[in-house]
């Protein structure tokens, strides 16, 4: 859905309905769709996890430092 | 035939869901087709109703370009169920189709939306398709028209907009 929503078919939709009944599909098409949503625009914003690896609360500095400003995965299927 | 069939409204007996569907359909958007989808999931339908209703329909910023960056964000995401929808309070305004459509293309040059507006549609025009562009450089911009809780009302609705449009563009509304 984020990265090539055409795939996303009826034929995609078939092979959903062998695992999820509507019910579920529906409750996944949502949440995927607001979390797509939010984290475009929270990229945007520019801010950081408020804790380091270990455990510290840190600044927002520090955090960028650390967590970095570019996301490492999946940047090969349309991550920004 | 969409790739989920809605449910009977006939059949919706949570007072509360009814309300937020009737105060839904009289303001014209999301629309009755994906609310009945929706509606297979009772409690999801109450808070994404409810949530893309007062982020529409509420708040400090102009409804009528909201309704601009609504189909805007709907074209983009090739949703022509959106796409075709439209806020029954927007044309109440005097909101008109060749404006609407000037927010989907050479908006930047039409001397009928004025500077903040245009900082608002390219807001929504680059937040899903380039979203690098929008850095502090462009938040700086805006601010300089709009405050930060408009920002963040610009921002909230944006996103459960266009979240909700990518959802339907896969379910084939359209094709009822």
């Amino acid at each position: 859905m984020a990265t090539d929503p055409d795939a996303v078919d009826k034929i995609f939709y078939q092979e959903l309905k062998a695992f999820y009944t509507d019910e579920e599909i529906i409750e996944l098409g949502a949440f995927i769709g607001m979390n797509l949503g939010y984290h475009t625009f929270f990229g945007t914003l520019d801010f950081y996890p408020m804790f380091s690896p270990d455990g510290r609360l840190i600044d927002q500095e520090e955090s960028r430092r650390i967590y970095g400003t570019q996301v490492s995965s999946l940047q090969d299927r349309g991550a920004i | 035939m969409s790739n989920i069939q809605g449910i009977e409204k006939s059949s919706i007996t949570d007072p509360e869901l009814l309300e937020l569907m009737e105060e839904a359909l009289h303001l014209g958007i999301p629309g009755e087709k994906f609310i009945l989808i929706l509606a297979r999931v009772p409690s999801y339908a109450k808070a994404i109703l409810k949530a893309m209703i007062i982020g529409f329909n509420q708040g400090n910023i102009d409804h009528r370009i909201k309704e601009v960056m609504r189909v805007q964000l709907a074209r983009f995401a090739g949703d022509s169920y959106s796409g075709q929808l439209r806020s029954k309070r927007a044309i109440q305004e005097g909101l008109e189709e060749d404006l609407i459509d000037s927010g989907s293309n050479d908006y930047e040059d039409d001397e009928r939306f004025s500077e903040a507006e245009k900082v608002a549609l390219r807001f929504s025009d680059q937040m899903y398709l380039d979203p690098k562009k929008v850095d502090k450089y462009f938040y700086d911009e805006m601010k300089k028209h709009y405050s930060e809780a408009q920002i963040m009302e610009l921002g909230g609705f944006m996103v459960l907009q266009y979240g909700m449009q990518t959802f339907i563009r896969t379910l084939d509304l359209s094709s009822d």
